[in-house]
């Protein structure tokens, strides 16, 4: 459960003569329980492709599918974490979390339950009743995640979910995603901007090319993070520090500066 | 897509007026007594306008009302801008007359009707008189906020180059103030309309306002419904009117419209 | 624009311009200038006020006839916030709703509310229908207008993350759009309050047998000119208790929502 499938995905806005292409023959195969990153140049169409997965918007040629099934309509099954949290201000932790919950109609009972266990996940249980303007960006990100991975959903979609947040909360979250992730694993989609993010928390990292967007390459982390067992470090900043780490960044950087360079000139 | 909703509107209207047929007419559940017929409707207008009801012709009324209003609204903004204007850049002007003002504003301007009768008779005196009061606090207030939002760099450019008082009002802080004084002028054009429809409906000889309150007493509903109709046409018609001046004297604006 | 005047100064120049009005107000009938019948000074008023709290005129005490408008008031309101609200929020999600509706509605807003006073009078009489048939009519568009509007301006973040949950569209309106649009909802109650309180007035001047304008209007006819100052005076501070009291509700709100500036 969970497969993301990217067939030869175009998109274009506007009419076809005088439309703005956004993407080009994206193609990207995305196993059960894996971790993702895309990262790209400003503007190169991954957060597109992320909404074209969560089913807000639509594909102009090619196929998006989840599950082998062609995506139409958002829905909890892939759940969408926003940049900019997207939480109810008029409902506090608890009637935000619990919210998806309702629409499924689960029943009260096990709704409290699903709920608490979301709480003490994320670590937020002394602050169930709050209301989102009384918590940091941090613990408000904490809420949104806790909110998706309520609806035990296959598929996790998180559009630069730390772009919001200061550099230390940033890197709290990036530590605790990589708990969870390995505690309680799902399909993630994740787009960002932060190369060194994306080699931290992903399994494979996809690099796209300048608008019209298309996939340049995949680089596979996950082998490498095994082999020199960068699960074993507990702080970031001490797998960053590794050579294996440096390695991958740097080639990852590399590439998107082409793609920058080639954008500019 | 704009054609769409054109298309989609036109035939809501064409759909209202469908289901009044029906529903009068054709099927007769609303009892004529009630609500006129379309043709019942068609009758009253045909009346008024070649043969003439309550004293007049419909053109006739409808001029009068329509010179009552101009009249009314350019003696309102005529004094309720220049004051507004004052107020806002003054703040002792503003500070003498800011509790009367709030003493006067409460009252809603229909309120001052049986008080303008008393004082100027039944005539259009009065209803200069309280369509005065309802149009005049929209102008005061907004041309006072069109003031206080001026950017106060280009009031200080215009005073660093010397600009003598009668010039810094005309071409600074009325240009300045224009976008919200429009705004304004909008607010009392509503008021001007619903007040001179009432004073007229209160105590008048001539004017729409008359027109409904006649048809009411003759229980005259086709009447009626032609009466609110002519006022609803003239407010549309005059807010037209105020948009065109508006577009072409804001043409500067980058917001176009407030 | 000048500086700023000092809180002491404000105070004085706002006592200067008040004496003077009074002043001249307490002058003009008191001296003789002006004939007492034409125009009553301050004094007359305020006691006329005194003696209109317990003795009836035109059938009914001061406070009597202000709780009949008022009665009237909050039943029309009440009616068109109950109505207009869901309309406006119904037609904010429901693109088709929207374009069926709003030609109509921009259509009829150019009707002055007053002017439905003749039907009023001829479907109700003098009855209670009547004035709060105007006050609907006054206090239903910018009900309407304000929760579509808030609708619209729901941050379109919010709406897709509760597309993503599968809210349904019934859920959508009540749970998302509904307490998303409640700043630009409660200001609209605000001025259709305004709107409707006037529109009573206009009402009460015809289709009347008892409330504040009804009152004014009797006084009118017997040339009662304090009587009607009286009037005016009440219909004022009615209508400015109730706009504190719904300015007060909006800026809770704001607090609570953490929009307060």
């Amino acid at each position: 459960m969970g497969s993301i499938r990217f067939e030869n995905v175009g998109k274009v806005y506007g009419n076809a003569k005088t439309g703005f292409k956004a993407l080009d023959g994206v193609s990207l195969d995305i196993s059960e329980k894996e971790f993702v990153a895309i990262v790209g140049p400003s503007g190169c169409g991954k957060t597109t492709c992320l909404r074209m997965v969560a089913g807000f918007e639509s594909v102009s040629s090619g196929k998006v599918l989840v599950n082998d099934k062609t995506v139409t309509t958002p829905g909890a099954d892939r759940a969408v974490v926003f940049q900019q949290f997207a939480l109810f201000p008029w409902k506090t932790v608890r009637q935000n979390i619990e919210f998806g919950l309702r629409n499924k109609g689960i029943g009260r009972a096990e709704r409290n339950r699903l709920v608490a266990d979301a709480l003490k996940l994320m670590t937020l249980e002394s602050h169930g009743d709050a209301y989102p303007h009384q918590l940091s960006g941090g613990m408000q990100q904490r809420v949104a995640i806790a909110r998706a991975y309520v609806l035990d959903p296959s598929v996790l979609l998180m559009d630069e979910p730390f772009g919001a947040l200061d550099a230390q909360t940033r890197v709290v979250m990036q530590e605790e995603l990589v708990r969870l992730a390995r505690v309680n694993p799902r399909t993630v989609l994740f787009i960002t901007h932060g190369v060194e993010e994306a080699v931290y928390l992903a399994d494979r990292v996809a690099i796209m090319t300048r608008r019209p967007g298309t996939i340049k390459e995949v680089i596979d982390i996950k082998s490498i993070r095994t082999q020199e067992k960068w699960d074993s470090y507990e702080k970031i900043e001490d797998v960053m520090d590794l050579e294996s780490f440096v390695h991958l960044r740097t080639r990852i950087w590399k590439s998107l500066r082409e793609e920058k360079i080639a954008a500019v000139t | 897509m704009r054609n769409r909703k054109t298309i989609i509107g036109l035939g809501a209207i064409l759909g209202v007026v469908v289901l009044w047929f029906a529903l009068s007419r054709w099927f007769g559940i609303i009892p004529a007594s009630r609500f006129p017929t379309p043709a019942d409707f068609w009758d009253a207008l045909k009346q008024i306008e070649l043969r003439g009801y309550a004293g007049s012709r419909l053109h006739d009324h409808a001029w009068h009302s329509l010179r009552l209003i101009v009249i009314s609204f350019i003696v309102a903004v005529g004094t309720g801008v220049p004051l507004g204007l004052l107020m806002g850049w003054n703040r002792k002007a503003e500070a003498l007359i800011n509790p009367v003002f709030t003493l006067i504003r409460p009252i809603p301007p229909l309120a001052w009707i049986p008080l303008a009768i008393l004082w100027l008779g039944l005539g259009d005196a009065a209803k200069v008189m309280v369509i005065w009061f309802a149009a005049f606090v929209p102008s005061v207030i907004n041309a006072h906020a069109g003031v206080r939002n001026i950017d106060k760099s280009v009031i200080e450019a215009a005073r660093m180059l010397g600009t003598p008082p009668f010039r810094l009002v005309t071409e600074v802080i009325l240009p300045g103030a224009l976008p919200m004084i429009f705004t304004g002028l909008r607010l009392s054009l509503q008021a001007s309309w619903t007040t001179l429809v009432a004073a007229e409906l209160v105590g008048a000889l001539v004017g729409i306002g008359f027109v409904l309150n006649v048809a009411q007493q003759d229980i005259y509903p086709a009447m009626i419904l032609v009466g609110m109709l002519t006022a609803g046409v003239l407010g549309w018609f005059t807010t037209f009117i105020l948009g065109l001046v508006e577009k072409s004297v804001l043409s500067w604006s980058v917001r176009g419209r407030a | 624009m000048q500086q700023r005047l000092s809180w002491a100064e404000t105070v004085t120049y706002g006592f200067i311009g008040l004496a003077v009005f009074l002043g001249v107000w307490y002058a003009l009938p008191t001296i003789g200038l002006v004939p007492q019948q034409f125009l009553p000074s301050p004094v007359t008023v305020l006691n006329r006020m005194v003696v209109l709290m317990t003795q009836p005129f035109a059938g009914a005490t001061l406070p009597a006839h202000i709780g009949y408008s008022f009665i009237r008031f909050f039943t029309g309101f009440l009616l068109a916030a109950l109505i207009g609200i869901p309309l406006g929020l119904i037609m904010g999600w429901f693109r088709v709703v929207d374009e069926i509706v709003a030609p109509i509605f921009d259509g009829l807003r150019f009707i002055a509310p007053i002017a439905w006073v003749p039907f009023a009078a001829l479907w109700f009489g003098t009855g209670v229908g009547g004035p709060v048939m105007i006050i609907f009519a006054g206090a239903f568009p910018p009900c309407v207008i304000n929760a579509y509007r808030g609708a619209k301006q729901v941050d379109p973040q919010l709406i897709e993350a509760a597309e993503m949950l599968g809210t349904g569209h019934l859920r959508m309106m009540t749970e998302i759009l509904l307490p998303a649009s409640v700043p630009s909802i409660v200001a609209g109650l605000r001025v259709a309050a305004g709107l409707g309180w006037q529109s009573l007035v206009g009402a009460e001047l015809i289709v009347a047998s008892t409330g504040v304008g009804f009152m004014m209007v009797q006084a009118q006819g017997n040339v009662a000119t304090s009587t009607v100052m009286c009037g005016m005076v009440a219909i004022g501070i009615v209508g400015l208790i109730i706009d504190m009291l719904l300015r007060r509700g909006e800026e809770a709100i704001r607090r609570r929502r953490g929009l307060a500036e």
